[in-house]
């Protein structure tokens, strides 16, 4: 495999010396380009006092390319679908490499806060939170609680 | 048939015999009247469909849409590999007319040509050694010292993964058509000669580059110990010093380079060159759909297939561009003196109020002083226009190959119990078998022609237009 970057090394560096509150990203021994990652849910949001884990990879052309980001921990979002795959469009058409992990998972975050069914994944979960947001909403917290325990 | 143009030269062989299979289907099995007809007008459809791939690739070598044989395309590649390699007698400023970091030619099939020539027009900011770190705490010597070690390029992976196992055989022997398996079918043949090519050019690469550090390090070597006779191609300390004393990092790579960098046309970004070269349009593509029930490329009209310019990293501003103002007092290298002569220069005062006091607005992406992400890659239009092509003739084929099989079912039909048809073309037939006379196939027989002949003469119309803008 070919050497490390230096981005990704001050990246890496970065996240630890100056750490984003409520996110967490360790990258993995074997694989520099893995990160583990956790993220608290959002205050006033459904997910508040859930702690949610996703899986980061910074593919060879990063940061030409967007890091891949998917939820492993069961999440009721419209945004997020089965497989914990993220409809975000920074990850995808609007990524630009002046942005970092950093900013993805901040914008991650602000995603749990602010759910968009009107553009979703989850198809049956966005179909549920415009038909019946308040029992929606209740069932990411239910979802939350079981799944998204702070360890 | 239709989609021959997009396949190498050596695919000639492969196409005609496939119309021929084409037409022994069409009359297998069928005696009399309808086989020679069907024969007749598929063989018609071929010749148009020929002689219009044919003209294609004929006269007028200028033009970027002729098609290039895989030696011709290996050639090129080759002679844009050459253009990345670094050369220590190749200075601009103190910075390089190539690339130090990226080794993937992929991420640097920019256009060499034009961005030799605008760095050496000071247009665009050179290719910098970049250093990984920088401490303001260090001392001139230290400073110089630093930079005396870098190498004038990254170091390659000798061993890439995509080449593993991929034989290069003799890379002095400009032949490698004895690596090929020659019991592979056409296609794999095709793949394994581009594979071995690719990682034969990888090797070539690192063996160029490592000549050229090797010149770099005797030269610096020869410099060191005749300290009196400087290399008039290598810095001397004093530039060293000014180039690295005051530079910053790119937000992207996070390398710290020497200043002035390039800066967006929009936002007064940094962004070293490097970075810079390898932002780039979208590959064409349909325009993104939200409800877009039909996925299938092939069913769209593929002068709907767009390639929007690259948006700026920073504030994604469309159409991304640079701006490049170099320090006239570090004027050295190619069209400027010597950099082993440079006298350090106090900036005047009064310029440098003007250039970093005054920051300049935003500059639109036609201003002559911008550099566009279009610009050193010109090559987008012709790709997007050869990607529309291609979609357009694997849709008349498409639609030729259903025509010609409309010719076919009813006797297919006639022959095959009723009650095994089930595809929904031969129940339409089925319908109405009896009212199926010559007057009908004639029709298709004529419909077919027509088809033909105007996907010919829009072929020609768009030659015409593509000659005359060349012009």
């Amino acid at each position: 495999m070919a050497s490390l970057p230096k981005r990704i090394i001050k990246e890496t560096e970065r996240l630890v010396s100056d750490p984003v509150p409520g996110i967490t990203a360790q990258p993995h021994e074997d694989n520099l380009r893995y990160f583990q990652v956790t993220i608290e849910g959002p205050q006033q949001s459904p997910y508040e006092s859930g702690v949610f884990e996703l899986e980061l990879f910074l593919p060879d052309d990063y940061p030409m390319e967007a890091p891949k980001v998917r939820f492993l921990t069961k999440i009721y979002h419209p945004n997020i679908d089965r497989l914990g795959r993220i409809c975000l469009d920074v990850l995808k058409t609007n990524w630009s490499p002046a942005l970092q992990i950093r900013t993805v998972l901040l914008s991650i975050q602000a995603l749990l806060a602010s759910p968009n069914p009107n553009d979703p994944l989850a198809n049956d979960v966005a179909e549920d939170w415009i038909k019946n947001e308040e029992a929606a909403i209740e069932k990411a917290r239910e979802w939350t609680r079981l799944y998204a325990k702070p360890k | 048939m239709g989609n021959v143009p997009t396949k190498l030269e050596d695919d000639r062989p492969v196409r005609s015999g496939r119309s021929v299979s084409v037409s022994a289907t069409t009359s297998g099995g069928n005696g009399g009247a309808v086989a020679t007809r069907t024969h007749r007008a598929s063989s018609l459809v071929g010749n148009l469909l020929t002689s219009r791939s044919r003209s294609n690739s004929g006269f007028y070598s200028a033009n970027p849409y002729k098609r290039k044989s895989t030696k011709e395309k290996e050639k090129l590649k080759e002679k844009h590999a050459r253009q990345l390699v670094v050369k220590y007698n190749e200075t601009v400023d103190g910075g390089f007319l190539a690339p130090y970091g990226c080794c993937s030619i992929e991420k640097l099939d920019y256009d060499a040509k034009v961005v030799r020539s605008l760095i050496i027009d000071r247009k665009l900011a050179p290719f910098y050694t970049p250093l990984q770190d920088f401490d303001d705490s260090w001392s001139v010597n230290e400073v110089v010292k630093i930079v005396d070690g870098l190498p004038l390029h990254a170091s390659f992976t000798p061993e890439l993964e995509e080449f593993e196992g991929v034989p290069i055989g003799d890379l002095s022997n400009p032949d490698f058509d004895y690596l090929i398996d020659k019991t592979l079918s056409r296609r794999e043949q095709r793949r394994m000669r581009s594979k071995i090519f690719n990682a034969r050019l990888y090797q070539k690469r690192i063996i160029w580059q490592e000549n050229e550090n090797e010149r770099f390090l005797e030269q610096k070597l020869e410099a060191k110990n005749h300290t009196g006779a400087s290399n008039q191609y290598l810095p001397n300390d004093s530039l060293k010093y000014d180039m690295y004393k005051q530079g910053a990092e790119c937000p992207i790579c996070f390398l710290y380079f020497p200043e002035p960098m390039n800066v967006s046309r929009c936002c007064l970004q940094p962004i070293c060159t490097e970075c810079f070269i390898q932002i780039r349009r979208a590959e064409p593509h349909f325009p993104h759909d939200e409800n877009d029930s039909d996925s299938q490329d092939e069913n769209k009209d593929p002068n709907l297939l767009i390639s929007e310019p690259a948006n700026c990293p920073y504030c994604a501003t469309p159409n991304f561009g640079v701006t490049y103002e170099p320090l006239k007092e570090r004027r050295t290298g190619i069209q400027g003196p010597s950099p082993a002569s440079y006298v350090h220069q106090e900036p005047v005062k009064n310029d440098e109020s003007s250039v970093t006091g005054k920051r300049r607005g935003s500059l639109a992406a036609g201003h002559p002083q911008v550099i566009t992400s279009d610009a050193v890659r010109p090559e987008w239009q012709v790709k997007l226009t050869k990607e529309r092509m291609r979609l357009a003739r694997r849709s008349a084929n498409a639609t030729a190959i259903h025509v010609s099989n409309q010719l076919v079912v009813p006797n297919h039909d006639s022959q095959s119990p009723r009650g095994l048809s089930i595809s929904p073309r031969d129940v339409t037939i089925s319908d109405s078998p009896n009212t199926w006379t010559s007057t009908n196939a004639g029709d298709i027989e004529n419909q077919m022609i027509e088809q033909a002949i105007k996907l010919s003469l829009a072929d020609q119309k768009e030659q015409k237009k593509r000659r005359h803008s060349a012009k």
